[in-house]
């Protein structure tokens, strides 16, 4: 399977998959339904979580399409051209952005519906209107992508879109300019150490140490992991919309996708297990240990591909 | 010189951006939970 084939698979987790989530948790709200709300959020943070092999697959079926000379500099009739792709790639772009908002609010609901069952008002409100922000911005991502791949619908003059080709000023911007790739660098690393700093003394109380700690102090610190997973989300937007040549054919790239979307399910996972509830000194179930044992191996193995990027791959 | 003031400059601003917003987060968790007797 090529990313073009891998492209026009996912691209549907983020427009029919969202709008059916969206459909539940309006359903939800109307009916005060807290299952309905739950799984809707649920499905937020998963596709919020798909979102990005959906855009990086974007842009290795742009390469794809270019090795095999089927992109036109807009002087031959018929062909797509690379204009209307990077149009596709700027309003994926901001949808993008929009959509992993929409995911990180939607986990912090499911966190506070965790600890007390109890989300306010106001956080549904909010979340209703970027979610519906953020499929009216997919859907306009979407329209244009469907043009790139069904001639039969490209009108007389090539669409355009208010994002314009924001993936590229933004891209080339940071890859233009000195400061910002090593700002971004250096955020990443804070934004992992709080991730992967958290994520770290949550497993290892679950594995057994620290018994005297309570399970419901550490997992006030979740947030702040959350905070440092959405750093790490937006500079790595940055990096690949700078460089997306270095990335899209790198195997540790692919294998870092991979693990980050593992990490993500151990992490939905986390947010149903009861465990936190448990008080000092008592011990873990099985099944939680095993899951903190895999949260520690995927997030590993997130920084393990990160860091063979330059040395399996053909980056940097 | 110019460059490491940049970058030192853009990476505080985010960093308390980030941790003002953290802060934030944790006193509304924390009130939540005192009313609900947690």
């Amino acid at each position: 399977m090529d990313p073009t084939h891998l492209h026009l698979l996912l691209n549907h987790v983020p427009t029919v998959g969202f709008g059916i989530a969206i459909a539940m948790f309006v359903l939800g709200l109307a009916g005060r339904s807290n299952d309905l709300k739950q799984a809707s959020l649920v499905i937020f943070v998963g596709v919020a979580l798909i979102t990005i092999p959906t855009y990086v697959t974007g842009n290795a079926a742009q390469v794809h399409l270019q090795d095999r000379g089927e992109v036109s500099d807009g002087t031959s009739e018929g062909m797509v051209t690379l204009s209307l792709i990077e149009t596709h790639e700027g309003a994926a772009f901001l949808a993008l952005s929009f959509m992993e908002l929409t995911g990180a609010l939607a986990w912090l609901a499911l966190w506070r519906f965790r600890r007390t069952m109890n989300v306010s008002p106001g956080m549904y409100g909010v979340l209703l209107v970027l979610s519906l922000a953020t499929l009216g911005l997919m859907a306009q991502a979407a329209n244009v992508g469907g043009m790139i791949n069904h001639p039969e619908i490209r009108g007389a003059e090539e669409m355009t879109t208010f994002a314009g080709h924001f993936g590229r000023i933004a891209g080339d911007y940071v890859r233009d300019t000195p400061w910002t790739w090593i700002a971004a660098e250096t955020i990443h690393f804070i934004g992992l150490s709080m991730l992967v700093g958290v994520i770290l003394l949550i497993d290892l109380r679950m594995l057994g140490v620290m018994k005297f700690v309570s399970f419901a102090a550490l997992d006030r610190l979740l947030p702040w992991a959350m905070l440092g997973f959405a750093m790490n989300t937006f500079t790595g937007m940055l990096f690949f919309a700078a460089a997306y040549g270095q990335y899209v054919n790198n195997p540790a790239f692919f294998w870092k996708l991979v693990f980050v979307l593992l990490a993500g399910a151990n992490t939905l996972y986390f947010t149903f297990d009861r465990t936190w509830a448990l008080e000092p000194g008592r011990d873990a179930p099985m099944l939680s240990k095993a899951a903190a044992a895999g949260a520690m191996f995927f997030w590993v193995g997130v920084m393990y591909w990160g860091s063979m990027l330059p040395f399996i791959g053909n980056a940097f | 010189m110019q460059l490491a003031m940049t970058v030192f400059s853009v990476v505080l601003g985010v960093t308390v951006v980030v941790a003002i917003f953290g802060y934030l987060i944790d006193r509304t968790v924390a009130g939540h939970e005192r009313k609900e007797g947690r």
